[in-house]
């Protein structure tokens, strides 16, 4: 169980950015985009056999010359104002058909990304995932964040389109982030990394579909390439976005005029009048939300 | 040796192969066979893995009114000078699991390793069962080059699937420098939840040749014979049986709605339920 480095640049305390697929797959959908955007070095990866069963074989002429397994990979790029390293895992380590990794697989991976950080002195650790909102897909997403200090909090205030989860309307001041991305920000924190969690928003009826949300993937990476002071093409993204728009404006089209309209009112509810839906709406609509995308989707080779 | 490993006696082998077959897996072929070896030739078993860290152990399923539980329990058979693992396929931690068998086969010294898997065929029952051969060591291919064992195969895992667990052990045996063989049978897709007889007997024929166990099989000659009095009575019985049966020996294909129907029907009649 280890990992293994290809190079070992030097680098001056760079960031750590890790992620993992989860709804939406929106923080890895993010970190990919930078690493492309970047051009980000290959430096090292995590070894994938006690962690993940192999995803394919390849057999000739009857030797078994190769056994693949996901890819768990470390890049680093020497950016102006900060090194970066990233860490992009395809999978999560999930056993017994949960749907996040969880206990000691999860806690042993998440361990070994921080070694990583720690033996090339980053000082600060992002994850992204996906924030489930009641919101609509025609809204811009922000950024949920939590971080893993009070001073960190200070600074998240001032990022655009960010929200502090404890701002969410109707939320309170509790919540919780599944899988590697919660994680690896918990564990970030006890090992005395600074952490924030970046989560874009998606849309509650869309939280379990089985397509990426590359919207809420671009508003994570405006922050993000904010913080590192980098400015980066989202030409790729926002075609993705485009293409996704369209898929999921003709299955709301199909929807029922009343449900419609109780997602439509979200347009101003959410972000003015958090009291204008009430609990039993946000049931309601869910419940009946989920069986129609459901429908929809299946037949839909795109959002496959 | 770890705690997870529970070894009663170690015995006395001189160069063994270690014989795998996993119960599950896709066929009850594994099963049948390391079955078959234990009844004829004895084996006495000599360790196990704990279930602990491989299944979920939340209860226990119920077969045919049995109670089933995880099990994965070494046999030696010192005369014959061969290792038989039966074990049913983990459910979590999957290279672990893997790696103590090969610290059970270092112990014992094996020299190699014969994995058995059943492969699905859309073939008809009545088409002769090849035996298919991947390897992790060119030179165990070469080895068995006398064989009648189709040793070049070519294949890639299709997407959205995942490799075989006889492969994943395979390529970790190749980390510890065991040669290994994975024995492929393919097997008639309406044959495969049940038992196939024919499968049986053509791994074992290869069994008693490499591992010199001069095994009868005549038994397995009953058996099958009395499968394909069964299937005839079921052909017979159901021009719908008979039909579909016939296309496939004509090499056609049917409907995943015919298929799903052929398993059901030869299903009950080969547990009796359909004569």
């Amino acid at each position: 169980m280890g990992i293994r480095l290809y190079i070992e640049p030097k680098l001056q305390k760079p960031d750590l950015v890790a992620s993992w697929p989860g709804i939406g797959n929106i923080g890895l959908i993010a970190a990919d985009t930078l690493r492309r955007q970047i051009g980000g070095e290959e430096l090292g990866e995590i070894e994938p056999w006690d962690f993940f069963y192999p995803r394919r074989v390849i057999i000739k002429d009857g030797i078994l010359t190769d056994l693949e397994f996901p890819s768990n990979k470390f890049y680093y790029q020497r950016l102006a104002k900060k090194d970066l390293i990233l860490f992009i895992g395809e999978e999560q380590p999930i056993d017994g058909g949960r749907v996040y990794a969880e206990g000691k697989k999860a806690y042993q991976i998440a361990n070994l990304v921080l070694d990583v950080a720690e033996r090339f002195g980053c000082q600060r650790v992002y994850t992204s995932g996906a924030a489930v909102a009641l919101t609509r897909h025609t809204l811009k997403p922000r950024v949920w964040a939590v971080t893993s200090s009070e001073s960190l909090i200070k600074e998240v205030k001032s990022y655009e389109n960010t929200v502090l989860m404890s701002e969410i309307e109707g939320r309170g001041d509790w919540g919780s982030i599944s899988g590697l991305n919660g994680l690896l920000l918990g564990l970030a924190r006890k090992r005395g990394f600074e952490a924030i969690c970046l989560m874009g928003e998606i849309p509650d009826y869309l939280s379990g579909a089985p397509f990426p949300y590359p919207r809420a993937s671009k508003s994570v990476l405006e922050v993000l390439t904010n913080l590192l002071g980098i400015q980066i093409s989202y030409d790729a993204l926002d075609d993705w976005a485009a293409q996704m728009d369209e898929i999921i404006g003709g299955i709301y089209e199909k929807l029922p005029p009343d449900i419609k309209e109780k997602i439509e009112q979200r347009e101003n509810v959410v972000r003015a009048k958090p009291e204008m839906i009430t609990d039993e709406d946000k049931e309601w609509i869910k419940k009946h939300i989920d069986e129609l995308f459901k429908k929809g989707g299946r037949g839909d080779d795109r959002a496959s | 040796m770890t705690e997870l490993l529970k070894l009663s006696w170690q015995p006395q082998l001189q160069s063994p192969s270690l014989v795998v077959g996993w119960s599950g897996e896709g066929s009850t072929l594994g099963a049948k066979v390391t079955d078959y070896l234990n009844k004829k030739l004895g084996g006495q078993s000599f360790g196990e893995i704990e279930p602990t860290e491989f299944f979920p152990l939340a209860g226990v399923t119920i077969e045919d009114d049995l109670v089933q539980f995880p099990e994965s329990k070494f046999y030696a058979f010192p005369k014959n000078d061969l290792v038989v693992l039966r074990s049913d396929p983990p459910s979590y931690d999957w290279y672990r699991f893997l790696t103590l068998i090969l610290d059970i086969a270092e112990t014992c010294q094996v020299k190699e390793i014969l994995a058995i898997g059943g492969m699905v065929s859309l073939s008809a029952h009545t088409a002769p069962r090849q035996l298919l051969g991947t390897f992790n060591s060119p030179e165990l291919k070469e080895a068995l080059s006398s064989y009648n064992l189709d040793r070049e195969m070519n294949y890639e895992t299709p997407p959205g699937q995942r490799p075989t667990l006889n492969s994943f052990f395979l390529w970790v045996a190749k980390r510890r420098n065991i040669p290994g063989v994975s024995l492929w049978v393919p097997i008639p897709f309406y044959l495969l939840t049940v038992d196939d007889p024919r499968a049986e007997k053509r791994v074992l024929e290869f069994l008693n040749r490499r591992s010199d166990l001069g095994m009868d099989l005549t038994d397995l000659d009953e058996e099958i014979k009395k499968q394909n009095v069964k299937l005839a009575r079921a052909r017979e019985s159901s021009p719908e049986i008979d039909e579909a049966i016939g296309r496939l020996e004509s090499n056609l294909t049917l409907s995943p709605e015919e298929n799903q129907k052929l398993i059901r029907e030869i299903e009950k009649f080969l547990r009796g339920k359909g004569d």
